[in-house]
């Protein structure tokens, strides 16, 4: 193989599609989407995130200035845990706007994250959002394909390649040639992308939050060449597979259909088929049956309490409740928050794994289908995917319990027995001991555990791409 | 000669791929939309049992003290699915089929969500409408871009030509023989659809009926216009796919984005911040900083006494009615704005008849965000009721059994659905009639 002669017929490529009619309306199309993506991308998580702050700065404000009070008017005050987004969803919205925004944390209670932007918003969402990613992901494919179909084909056609064949260059220099053409004319729509995306990522790099961004930018920047290397690779062998140019159009565009808008979409519909899950009033019946079988705190006579009240008793050496060191009620409701949340997180996590059976026809889909191996990649490393989510609600959730728990410390310490003398209220001071909600984001090393399928898929198509290369190289008809 | 093109048309292989493709997806499309009821359905007598289950176990420990029975007790609303739904889901895997809220402040328990799993939300249900809006299109495109080119690019044209005067006719058959297959198969998963799914035949089946019609047209008249420009057939693959990524993904993604970005929604975390601290706060406060609000909101009960010193029912449940009047602007402000998303985007779907398609599914199936705004309406109505029944008997502390429970089991919103067949229909027929006109102005030149 002789470089300067792929880089030449590289180039060829190049300035050919350069000049042509595709490549003039596909870049001021694509000039007007990355325009409004940009600036819809960034106005939305700029002015989110401002209000989100705001509003969580707000909520711990109004949480310290509370008067002295009884810790468990406090627990029931509770407080709001509010999602914020990473920077990266400027480039990939991924689920974000399907996932809830805020959740109310008290005791006793899990409740659900609302005001997800879908919940606010009209039919028109289920067309898709435009973002970065979703350009790079589903319209530059479709450039790449358009762009390169007739490369081999059309040259086929014209009786060219024969004349090149003729010349002295070898297939493998075509084949390679060619390819590296293509893809490079597809890395320029990405690194315009990935220009205009470092600057937000060097924008937010003071937030210590955000840290880690620029690495996830680095990864994010190498799948992407890697992906439009295998679509490149992929409308080469199509392109020198089909008898004529039209025929490789039409085959290119079957593909693009189906893995970028069927495929996926089928194989989520079925997973959904297959493993039906339970509405949620089903499953709070089920967690309310499991607690009451441990024990049911409305009874006052529930063996399960009563066992925990006598050995209590037993342990201190007192005949009353009143007469224990601390304070019962606090003491009871401590072991009630730990039971019921023990119960509410088993049947969740049988929820998420159901979730996750559902989600895995459509991931595993991506050893054929590398869409779905970037898609995902994307949005985890954008910060959202399903498992940013969920790491969110699982701080949110950590955070109540040990809000609950703190308060009922405090009741147990602080707060006398029924019928005993001392004050029925605390210092205002112990609220602003407790500190506020803070959120970090899914390290890096997680995305890499959760995504390690559609790395392997990404880089599997890769090799894949790399061997159909070698092998049209030996058998490339010229005519 | 119908006949003939008939049958050379059924001997192509894209009849038997369109054929195949569009039965199978139209089949399991109605399927999911099955599944879909049968979960609503089990999710009903889910909690209708709760419902029942829930009374009988909290009654059994508070049957002294109604006012915390009360505070227990929760009561469905539900939004009775109509089968028609299963046709075009649209929104309604993001909202609640129903709500389970006890008399206590309902800011806080009114936009409660339901469980679903967020990748499937994201790509969006397979349905019937999906694959009338998106399928049926890509398949007329399938058939019909080589309508000419192909004749042309094979060579058989020329003889063609040499037989007939009327070439511009023969393409034109040529194509409606295709829409007829077309409209065919959608009439048969169309009354497959009301089979499996128990679809009534009524006035919403026939408005979607007819709208799918309308909109398969408007396809076909893209297509004709596209093949009377007499072009190769790589060049009307690309155009027509380009038309329709245009179409079904850019331009309704990009309207979506403006909407969402130019009426943003921070009143929802306001009104959900204020609902807490308006109640809250007036545990801190006299009663009358209560009270007063309460009698004005409800002068019925101003005639019972709220002790200065303890804790009573009444100044309980006016703390909790404080915390909704506290978020009730800021409330309204979020409806309005959410309102005001719907009507722009309905306005700019008038002129792009994808959009408009989905949108009226959504209206006509009652899955659309309106419907859920109005079953939100209902939800307020029906939870002030409750209250207003058992706030005098909280106060007057009424024991428990004076009320009938078996009467409070789920109770049903019917949704009301109305259209106008002139707005549903005219903008798509109008684009239709203009691109038909020109497309078929240029076959005329043939």
């Amino acid at each position: 193989m002789r470089k300067n002669v792929i880089y030449l017929l590289a180039r060829q490529l190049c300035t050919d599609a350069i000049r042509s009619k595709v490549m003039g309306i596909a870049s001021i199309l694509m000039v007007f989407l990355l325009s409004f993506s940009v600036y819809s991308g960034w106005e939305n998580y700029h002015d989110q995130n401002n209000t989100r702050d705001a509003i969580q700065g707000e909520v711990q404000e109004s949480w310290e200035n509370n008067p002295d009070k009884h810790p468990h008017r406090m627990a029931h005050y509770g407080s709001f845990a509010i999602r914020i987004k990473h920077i990266l969803s400027v480039f990939d919205l991924g689920m974000e706007n399907f996932v809830g925004n805020a959740v109310f944390l008290e005791a006793h209670k899990q409740n659900t994250v609302n005001f997800s932007e879908a919940s606010m918003s009209t039919g028109l969402l289920r067309f898709g959002e435009v973002s970065l990613a979703m350009l790079l992901k589903v319209i530059v494919p479709l450039l790449i394909f358009y762009l390169g179909f007739a490369t081999i084909a059309r040259e086929r056609e014209n009786g060219t390649l024969k004349l090149l064949i003729g010349q002295g260059i070898t297939r493998r220099e075509i084949v390679f040639g060619k390819w590296l053409g293509l893809w490079s004319l597809s890395l320029l729509f990405l690194f315009t992308v990935f220009i205009v995306l470092l600057f937000f990522v060097v924008i937010e790099s003071h937030d210590v939050m955000q840290a880690e961004s620029p690495f996830r930018y680095s990864i994010l920047l190498v799948s992407y060449i890697l992906f439009f290397g295998i679509l490149s690779a992929i409308t080469i062998l199509v392109s020198a597979f089909s008898k004529t140019a039209k025929g490789a159009l039409v085959k290119l565009l079957g593909i693009w259909l189906l893995f970028v808008i069927i495929v996926p979409k089928s194989l989520q519909a079925i997973g959904y088929y297959l493993y039906p899950t339970p509405s949620k009033i089903e499953m709070e019946t089920a967690v309310e049956h499991d607690l009451i079988k441990q024990g049911d705190s409305h009874n006052p006579d529930d063996p399960h309490f009563k066992a925990i009240k006598d050995s209590v008793l037993l342990a201190n050496n007192v005949e009353k409740v009143a007469d224990l060191p601390f304070n019962y009620g606090g003491f009871i409701m401590a072991k009630g928050e730990a039971l019921s949340t023990k119960v509410y997180l088993e049947h969740q996590e049988k929820l998420y794994d159901v979730y996750s059976k559902q989600n895995n026809l459509e991931r595993y889909s991506a050893f054929v289908n590398p869409y779905t191996a970037i898609k995902n990649l994307s949005t985890a490393l954008s910060g959202t995917d399903f498992k940013s989510f969920l790491h969110f609600k699982g701080k949110a959730e950590a955070y109540r319990f040990k809000l609950a728990q703190e308060m009922n410390r405090l009741q147990m310490d602080l707060i006398p027995n029924k019928g005993k003398a001392g004050p029925n209220t605390i210092s205002r001071d112990y609220w602003k001991k407790f500190p506020p909600f803070e959120y970090n984001f899914l390290s890096t090393t997680k995305v890499f555990k959760n995504e390690i399928i559609s790395i392997l898929a990404l880089f599997l198509w890769g090799v894949l791409g790399v061997l159909g290369l070698l092998r049209l190289s030996t058998n490339l008809k010229a005519i | 000669m119908y006949k003939l093109l008939f049958k050379s048309f059924f001997r192509t292989k894209i009849f038997l791929v369109s054929l195949v493709l569009l039965i199978t997806v139209g089949t399991v499309s109605i399927l999911i939309g099955k599944q879909y009821l049968v979960k609503q359905e089990k999710t009903i007598v889910a909690a209708q049992e709760f419902q029942k289950e829930s009374v009988k176990r909290i009654l059994k420990y508070n049957d002294k003290d109604i006012g915390l029975l009360l505070y227990y007790l929760k009561f469905t609303l539900v939004k009775k699915p109509a089968n028609i739904s299963a046709i075009s889901i649209g929104q309604s895997d993001v909202n609640p089929l129903l709500q389970a809220v006890t008399i206590r402040g309902l800011e806080g328990q009114k936009y409660d969500t339901d469980f679903e799993n967020p990748s499937l939300l994201m790509s969006g249900n397979l349905d019937l409408g999906f694959v009338i809006i998106y399928l049926f299109p890509l398949v007329l495109i399938a058939m019909t871009f080589n309508l000419y080119s192909e004749e042309k690019e094979l060579g058989t044209w020329r003889i063609l030509a040499a037989q007939t005067s009327k070439k511009g006719k023969f393409l034109f058959n040529k194509l409606i023989v295709r829409i007829l297959f077309v409209f065919a198969i959608f009439v048969f998963l169309m009354f497959l659809a009301s089979g499996i799914l128990q679809i009534p035949m009524n006035q919403n089946f026939w408005a979607i009926f007819f709208h799918s019609l309308l909109y398969l047209l408007f396809w076909s008249a893209l297509c004709l216009f596209t093949v009377s420009l007499l072009k190769n057939s790589s060049f009307n693959a690309l155009a027509l796919i380009s038309i329709w990524v245009v179409l079904t993904i850019l331009f309704p993604a990009v309207v979506n984005n403006y909407v969402i970005n130019k009426y943003q929604v921070p009143e929802a975390l306001d009104a959900m911040v204020e609902q807490r601290d308006g109640y809250h706060e007036k545990w801190d406060l006299e009663k009358n900083a209560t009270m007063t609000g309460f009698y004005e909101a409800y002068p019925q009960f101003n005639n019972y006494p709220v002790p200065e010193d303890r804790f009573s029912w009444i100044w309980y449940y006016g703390m909790q009615h404080m915390g909704d009047l506290a978020a009730k602007e800021t409330s309204a402000e979020m409806m309005e704005k959410i309102i005001l998303r719907n009507t722009i985007s309905e306005k700019v779907a008038l002129f792009v008849p994808t959009m408009h398609a989905q949108l009226s599914f959504n209206n006509l199936a009652g899955t659309d965000m309106v419907s859920h705004l109005s079953f939100l309406k209902a939800l307020t109505q029906f939870h002030e009721q409750l209250r207003l029944d058992f706030y005098p008997r909280i106060f007057d502390r009424k024991p428990a059994n004076s009320v009938n429970w078996e009467k409070h089991d789920t109770k049903f919103y019917i949704a009301e659905y109305n259209f106008s067949w002139i707005y549903l229909m005219l903008p798509t027929f109008f684009i239709t009639i203009v691109i038909t006109f020109f497309g078929l102005f240029n076959l005329r030149k043939l």
